[in-house]
């Protein structure tokens, strides 16, 4: 063979040797181990450090918080959901507080086309007018706790008790002035926890707590069925108190309780439509000063000045108490 | 006469000398070979002599076939998987890159085929405020909804993955517990990937300059941990376990619904089961 | 929030993924490069492995031309890599299943045959020029020659069978090169646009008649700028070549696109839509209309007709520049035609091309025209050109 094909040859099969040497020097330890690719790069993902470190983590230093949020509704909404990833916590410093509740309960809570009808889910402006959500709702422990009972009492026992009451709650639940509420339509449920309430002391009252330490467990189911009974009426007040038109606004706030007109859609809590606008001053009053207890009533008017709670007592005493 | 012996001589170590070449270029080759195969045999004994668990010591892969479940009749569409799984998996920050994402599929009234959208969609990125943060807008307030839904979805892990099939390298493989891994030291970033994979799951990652999907947290299922998406899921749409556990949440999934998968024409054979999706998902 | 390049706008639905298009102007410029190759050598194949002589005045330029593109061939991948650094992974531990994995050898493989047949093509000159030269270019001639001034018929007789041999195995090889492009197409499920079974078919015979244009092209240019006839009877080949093929690639990607709407297949309407909508210009005004039934027809016309002459040259060389467009706008409407119709088969998305960036048109049209330069330096190096002295005898010809 000619001498520059023998070169060739010799100059190719050299250059294939050298190729064979350098896959053999340049692939990488642990190739096809398992399989076509590196096998040490698994134990490397599996190393990496988890970011979020679920709930248990974080029982080990808030065990009364977990104990609380694992007792209630949000129990399948972790810890780091609302407050972020527990990396680096405590050791970097706390965990951020969400502020704006608004922005974050509505992720998941505004009522939104598409969301199951199990969820949950409110229209905001209706609901809250725009409030922080967590003026009234726990994050942890979210759903209110209205003692929703359906009061079965005789009417007939009611009427013949409620004589009593009618020289402050007129004789047909109507009052006579307007520092003592209407009870007349008022929800039963509501009326029976409020009677409770005073008879065991939970709520203060110079004039309702002797009076109601009187009466037994079977005449406050039946005083609350007979006050529920009755025909509820709205009395325009002569007295000029407040601006129905600022309270109207104010009260956006109050509906998703209290109804937007003041008829309560649960039971539990007390319509308000027609109510009395100095009874409703005295009781926002007694509220805002902790005279009156109620937890979720003291954050909703802790805002509340004076000039607000003439305005609110104005809209709703005007309000139709018949839906 | 003599001429044809000095010939048949010439011939002879004419045909030695090339027989002589062949045998060296022959043995050049054969050593060169043999280095190689005794290079990757020498490494597979290495590594198995070592024993023990494999990827680590106290989770060994053989034990395990991972598999993911998706409720979309519980699904509500607010979005925290897919901000913990940019959390946990420092997933690009922005509308564009994503290993989890949801869809919302909505039917007005007359119509004949969905809308849908997603968090790409810049009426959504408005609601939110900025790319960083994930917020379905509500708009469709105003109108007659006559079917709603919301689609979370992810890597399908397939069994058969399209991927890995078109990876040049070996970069991306699927592992003996059945999650389809990137080894980012190994991809050289062609992007073939991206383009095979029928669901779109996968995506580049520019800084690092190699592609990148979802791994059902493969760092966190190996230590006994949920996928950051799974775990933080409010109302169970999404569910993660192992198949070979009949009792665990996803065989349960399984065997108590008529569960579908996304694509099946594809062959690629999906491990993500979907609950409640609409002829219009895909 | 930094800004990517190939984010793309959009309508209808597309996955969030997708709104970064993956594939940009630069994997349109690789398969045209690798068509060039293909089309070129498959020139200098009818000379040199089937012995049409006609083609003798064409045939070096096509191998020096093919050499020229296919050293620029890995330019645009590279640019396109996130680690081109470990682009020799592909090497190392290629993965058979992936069409991508087969490059590094076909590439490789395809360069050395190249190298190859042209140092034997040039051996003679090479010789000549180690034995008239001094200094540092005569070593670098003898160190080419391999040491060797054998021009022996003998060694000549060796050449010309290395010649063939490497003509023969070329061709094959050059078609691989370039038909597994279209196969790295063609197999994806994911892209209906894509996935067809014609699709190497297509664009094995696409390149074939970019690398004819482009060497009619080529071939009129040099002429020209050397100032002597143009072999009319080399041209008329060449101009055959380009009208069957360039018929039968019409056929076979009006069949591809036929088949895609006639089948109906589900995602057909949004194909439907984007064809006649954002992609009708570039689609069947540009590379159909403009680039291929101009050509076709001018092409007909002249074989019907028998023209000679200027008119000849002038006809086929128009035609060779429109076919070279009519290719280019095939690998740009399947590329990126391909990435803009999305997955969900529910949109379409609008593909960016910047001016200045990595992998914006600035540099693809510089890899594209670099290989042009690469050649004008080469043909000074081995002239191509017809002289007595620089050849010897082809195989079967009667003279030089």
């Amino acid at each position: 063979m000619p001498k520059h094909i023998v070169r060739l040859i010799v100059l190719l099969v050299a250059s294939g040797a050298v190729a064979l040497i350098a896959k053999w020097y340049f692939t990488v330890e642990s190739f096809y181990e398992y399989g076509h690719y590196r096998a040490g790069s698994v134990p490397e993902i599996a190393a990496q450090e988890p970011v979020y470190k679920t709930a248990r983590y974080c029982q080990s230093c808030h065990s009364e918080r977990h104990a609380q949020w694992s007792a209630n509704n949000h129990k399948s909404v972790t810890c780091e959901t609302c407050h972020g990833a527990a990396q680096g916590h405590p050791e970097k410093g706390k965990l951020p507080i969400p502020a704006d509740t608004v922005k974050l309960c509505t992720l998941c809570h505004e009522a939104m086309a598409g969301r199951p009808g199990t969820q949950p889910q409110i229209a905001l402006a209706q609901h809250s007018g725009g409030q922080q959500c967590k003026v009234c709702h726990n994050p942890h422990a979210p759903k209110i706790a209205a003692a929703v009972i359906k009061v079965t009492g005789d009417v007939a026992a009611g009427r013949q008790r409620a004589a009593a009451c009618a020289s402050c709650h007129g004789p047909e639940g109507i009052s006579p002035n307007d520092t003592w509420p209407n009870l007349a339509g008022q929800s039963a449920a509501y009326l029976a926890r409020i009677l409770a309430a005073y008879k065991s002391g939970d709520q203060k009252d110079v004039m309702m707590t002797p009076l109601a330490q009187a009466l037994s467990d079977g005449d406050v189911r039946n005083l609350a069925a007979y006050y529920a009974s009755l025909t509820c009426r709205t009395i325009p007040s002569t007295a000029r108190i407040g601006d129905a038109a600022a309270g109207k606004a104010l009260a956006k706030n109050c509906a998703a309780c209290h109804g937007a007109t003041g008829t309560a859609g649960n039971p539990g809590w007390p319509h308000l439509a027609g109510q009395k606008a100095g009874y409703l001053v005295n009781v926002l009053k007694a509220f805002r000063g902790g005279l009156r207890k109620d937890p979720m009533m003291a954050a909703v008017v802790r805002g509340l000045s004076d000039a607000d709670i003439d305005n609110l007592a104005a809209y709703y005493a005007v309000q139709s108490c018949r839906p | 006469m003599k001429r044809e012996a000095i010939n048949s001589l010439l011939a002879r170590r004419t045909f030695l000398r090339k027989i002589g070449r062949a045998a060296t270029c022959a043995g050049a080759i054969v050593a060169a070979g043999a280095l190689g195969v005794t290079k990757t045999v020498a490494a597979k004994g290495e590594s198995s002599s070592s024993g023990g668990s494999f990827p680590t010591k106290d989770y060994d892969w053989t034990k395990h076939q991972w598999a993911f479940g998706v409720d979309a009749t519980k699904c509500i569409g607010c979005l925290r998987c897919v901000e913990a799984c940019k959390r946990e998996n420092d997933v690009p920050g922005d509308a564009h890159h994503f290993r989890t994402w949801v869809e919302r599929y909505v039917y007005l009234e007359g119509d004949k085929r969905a809308r849908i959208d997603s968090h790409h969609d810049p009426v959504n990125i408005e609601a939110s405020g900025s790319e960083r943060e994930f917020r379905f807008a509500n708009r469709y307030q105003g109108a007659k909804v006559e079917k709603a839904f919301f689609v979370p979805k992810l890597c399908n892990q397939c069994t058969h993955p399209a991927c890995v099939q078109v990876c040049p390298t070996g970069a991306t493989y699927r592992t003996q517990d059945g999650v389809v891994l990137i080894d980012h030291k190994y991809c050289i970033g062609c992007q073939y990937c991206v383009q095979a994979c029928p669901y779109g799951a996968r995506f580049y990652r520019p800084k690092e300059r190699v592609t990148d999907k979802c791994t059902w947290c493969y760092h966190r299922i190996t230590k006994g941990l949920e996928p950051a998406c799974v775990e933080v899921c409010p109302v169970g749409a999404r569910i993660f376990g192992d198949r070979n556990d009949p009792q665990s949440p996803i065989s349960l999934f399984i065997r108590n619904n008529r569960v579908q998968v996304l694509r099946p024409e594809t062959g690629n054979a999906p491990n993500v089961f979907y609950v409640g999706i609409d002829k219009e998902v895909s | 929030m930094e800004t990517f390049i190939d984010l793309a706008p959009y309508t209808g639905y597309v996955y969030p993924n997708e709104t970064v298009i993956p594939w940009t102007v630069l994997i349109v410029v690789y398969p045209y490069l690798t068509g060039l190759v293909a089309g070129a050598f498959t020139v200098s194949s009818l000379y040199h492995a089937f012995g049409m002589q006609r083609f003798q005045p064409a045939a070096r330029l096509a191998l020096l031309t093919a050499l020229c593109f296919m050293i620029f061939v890995p330019m645009p991948l590279l640019l396109h890599l996130g680690h081109p650094e470990r682009a020799f992974n592909t090497m190392l531990t290629p993965h058979w299943t992936s069409a991508i994995a087969v490059f590094g050898f076909f590439a490789g493989f395809y360069v050395i045959l190249l190298m190859l047949e042209i140092w034997f093509m040039f051996r003679p000159y090479i010789v000549r020029q180690a034995q008239l030269t001094s200094g540092l270019a005569g070593r670098l001639w003898h160190v080419a020659s391999l040491g060797s001034y054998d021009l022996s018929p003998k060694a000549m007789r060796y050449d010309e069978k290395w010649i063939f041999a490497l003509a023969v195995i070329g061709i094959p090889a050059a078609h691989g090169l370039h038909g597994y492009v279209g196969f790295l197409f063609g197999s994806l499920k994911s892209r209906e646009w894509w996935s067809s079974d014609l699709m190497p078919v297509v664009f094995l015979f696409s390149a074939v008649i970019s690398g004819v244009a482009l060497l009619i092209v080529l071939y009129v240019l040099s002429c020209k700028v050397r100032k002597i006839a143009i072999d009319l009877e080399c041209l008329k080949g060449l101009a055959y070549v380009l009208w069957g093929f360039a018929m039968f690639t019409l056929v076979l990607e009006g069949l591809e696109f036929a088949n895609i709407v006639y089948k109906g297949r589900e995602g057909v309407e949004m194909i439907v839509e984007y064809v006649t909508g954002p992609l009708l210009v570039p689609f069947f005004i540009l590379q159909f209309s403009i680039g291929a039934l101009i050509p076709l027809a001018v092409l007909s016309y002249m074989i019907w007709r028998g023209t000679t002459g200027k008119a000849l040259i002038v006809g086929v060389t128009v035609s060779a520049l429109l076919v070279l467009f009519q290719v280019w706008m095939m690998r740009w409407n399947v590329v990126i035609g391909g990435q803009e119709i999305a997955k969900t088969g529910k949109g379409l998305l609008s593909y960016q091309l910047v001016l200045l960036h990595r992998e914006g048109l600035l540099t693809a049209v510089s890899v594209a025209v670099a290989p042009l330069l690469l050649l004008w330096a080469a043909v000074r190096v081995l002239p191509p050109w017809q002289t007595t002295a620089t050849f010897s005898p082809s195989p079967d010809a009667s003279a030089t």
